[in-house]
């Protein structure tokens, strides 16, 4: 019986077309809202690396001096200092280790038709591409040795190698940065992880992600300065070899196990390294070391602000509010249909039977709202990526959202439904034949 | 095919109490055509709303086809009301914005055939009552006899042991209404027990059988002989 319901609930679409038009635009008005609100709250909070989420953890350290230490209420830094990333990366911790720091730089194509210019880049050590699962259309990653020697490679993405070597395979060329020439061994594919949860701490959450990595023995004995924030809690020496040996938080640090039950063998050892940093005269606060698995730690670096919840929660009272007036319309619908309510509860239709065909026809606009519902959403998507990089990252629509649209569509309208379902399901058919 | 025992109905608002029904006696068996006559008012169609299940009764018994509906919940009713009763209505009661095929196959679908024999009875109906070729027309595309037409081809469609009309030609003119009353005769002579309310005295008086109502009781009782239907000869009713 349910085609035989929906195929009336279609044909009901055109019964009373302005009445049909009306409910249709009031609830896809309603859909769209909370959806691409929904949406945008959706990629922001979702799991950017799900096959290891729970095994990646980034590292927080509190060194800073025990003066006016006031525990539970002042939070450490959330990057490292290269002491530390240097001590971690020797560790032998997890089954892979990156420290990193995000670089800036002006590269100097080889074609000499186009200028030179400034690009971002990263620095990380070579797991960071195995870490965070980043693959490659040519080449890979450098070597250990490369880490070791601060040998002078770079690992372009897609966009980067295109633009400075055309389609053609770059393994092997050399572009000029940080004033060297650096050899191109691999170009990455497809990666946009958003949130861009392995550096959330350059404050860039979402968007696109770096255009060339280099090893951060390289960057470092070229003396490359950092691209983001830095928190020095004590005078440090002049000059980079200064900040190097400062208690200056710059970097950034993640680590990977086998299974994430062996966090608590981590943690252990990170209790024992600060321990030992104590008795070299560092880390006196003695407060506690700190490890985030990364859905913990895109808690912690606050990633889904306030400001997405509460507009989430607006748009959804706003759905609510057409759910109101679609009410009021389904009702008028309805009411209208007495008589056919009539006819068929005398031809053997039962209370339940009204109530499933009544209710059909519901889901039916549902269905349609969620069609056009859809269409706003892809609208105001669109209109809403042209605020941002970031925004544009996260105001896509995926098919878990799409599925999404469509069921709270239909159930919107099942709900909108249910009273005048329910009215329709009390006609008196006696009263109704006659009074043809 | 139907009996109704000391059987009463009220209505009830706060104020007033309205008995339509008293000590209601009626015995109609099966390939009767009965019409049943009386003044406004006197519970005609309170009687026929009763025995098409449409309403329930205060009190007494009643028994349709063997089965005692007092207590049936709204499934077993509407159930029943499907399987073994047939509506035909002064305002012919289509749906307008179905076509003649789907409306005659309103009844079939809460009856869950198929849908091979839906349409063969659709068609069948159809065809009985002369409207086969115009089956996807719309009802508001008909005359009203036309329409009243499939309104009965609605009503035959599921094979019902009993038609139950209420002034099944008082919205039509003479001529039109003559050859509905022929068709119903036809349909009764073929072996369905019919129940037809009327205000025609022309309309009774071919009829094996009229009830008069007065005042929510049958007052008399006019036996013929049977005429077109060939039926066996109808119980006594009490007066």
């Amino acid at each position: 019986m349910f085609g035989y319901y929906f195929k009336l609930g279609v044909r009901s679409l055109r019964r009373n077309p302005v009445l049909t038009t009306l409910m249709v635009l009031t609830l896809a008005i309603g859909v769209a809202a909370s959806v691409s609100t929904l949406t945008i709250l959706h990629m922001m909070s979702g799991d950017p690396i799900p096959q290891k989420s729970t095994r990646l953890f980034a590292p927080v350290l509190d060194n800073r001096p025990a003066e006016n230490y006031d525990p539970g209420h002042e939070r450490p830094d959330d990057q490292l200092t290269y002491i530390d990333v240097v001590n971690l990366l020797k560790s032998g911790q997890g089954v892979r280790r990156t420290g990193m720091y995000g670089i800036a730089a002006v590269i100097e194509p080889p074609d000499k038709q186009i200028e030179p210019f400034w690009t971002e880049g990263m620095a990380p050590t070579r797991d960071f591409f195995a870490m965070f699962d980043v693959p490659f259309v040519y080449g890979g990653p450098w070597s250990e040795a490369d880490d070791a020697r601060g040998a002078d490679v770079v690992v372009l993405s897609r966009e980067m190698a295109e633009k400075l070597f055309g389609d053609a395979n770059p393994i092997g060329r050399q572009v000029r940065l940080l004033d060297a020439p650096f050899t191109v061994i691999g170009v990455i594919g497809a990666w946009s992880p958003q949130p861009r949860y392995y550096q959330l701490q350059s404050g860039r959450k979402f968007g696109v992600n770096e255009d060339l990595f280099i090893p951060l023995a390289s960057a470092i004995r070229h003396k490359s300065s950092h691209n983001g924030g830095m928190s020095c809690s004590a005078r440090s020496d002049p000059g980079f070899e200064g900040i190097l040996r400062s208690e200056c938080t710059w970097l950034q640090f993640w680590f990977e196990t086998a299974s994430s039950a062996d966090r608590a063998d981590l943690q252990a050892w990170l209790d024992n390294y600060a321990a030992d940093q104590r008795r070299l005269g560092r880390m006196k606060r003695n407060a506690p070391n700190e490890l985030y698995d990364v859905p913990e730690w895109l808690v912690h670096m606050k990633v889904v602000g306030k400001d997405n919840k509460l507009s989430a929660w607006l748009a959804f009272g706003f759905l609510a509010l057409c759910l109101v007036n679609t009410i009021g319309l389904l009702l008028a619908k309805f009411s209208v249909r007495a008589s056919e309510v009539g006819i068929r509860r005398a031809l053997g239709a039962s209370r339940t039977d009204i109530f499933r065909q009544f209710l059909t026809e519901s889901a039916v606009i549902g269905l349609a709202g969620g069609v056009l519902g859809l269409l706003l959403a892809f609208g105001a998507l669109a209109l809403l990526s042209l605020q941002s990089s970031a925004m544009a990252a996260v105001a896509r629509m995926d098919l878990a959202m799409l599925a999404f649209t469509f069921a709270l569509s239909v159930l919107a309208a099942l709900v909108a439904g249910l009273l005048p379902t329910w009215r329709a399901c009390q006609v008196t058919p006696a009263l109704q034949l006659k009074s043809q | 095919m139907l009996r109704m025992s000391n059987l009463s109905k009220v209505y009830r608002t706060h104020m007033i109490e309205t008995h339509a029904l008293r000590g209601f006696e009626i015995q109609v068996n099966a390939g009767e055509f009965v019409t049943v006559t009386g003044p406004s008012g006197s519970g005609k169609t309170s009687f026929l709303n009763i025995a098409g299940l449409l309403e329930e009764f205060t009190d007494g018994e009643y028994i349709l086809d063997g089965v005692n509906v007092k207590g049936l919940d709204d499934n077993a009713r509407s159930r029943l009301r499907n399987e073994k009763l047939g509506f035909i209505f002064q305002g012919f009661n289509l749906i307008p914005d179905l076509n003649l095929f789907d409306n005659v196959d309103v009844p079939l679908r809460y009856r869950g055939f198929n849908a091979r024999e839906r349409k063969e009875r659709i068609e069948d109906a159809l065809a009985k009552v002369g409207l086969a070729s115009r089956m996807k027309h719309y009802p508001a595309e008909l005359s009203g006899g036309q329409q009243q037409r499939v309104a009965i081809a609605r009503a035959l469609a599921g094979s019902p042991k009993l038609l139950l009309a209420d002034e099944p030609t008082g919205n039509l003119d003479t001529q039109m209404a003559r050859g509905v009353m022929d068709l119903l005769e036809q349909i009764n002579a073929a072996g369905t027990t019919i129940l037809m309310v009327t205000h025609d005295p022309e309309l009774a008086v071919r009829t094996q059988r009229n009830v008069h109502i007065i005042d929510g009781q049958v007052s008399d009782l006019v036996r013929r002989a049977p005429s077109l239907a060939d039926s066996p000869v109808p119980a006594a009713v009490p007066a």
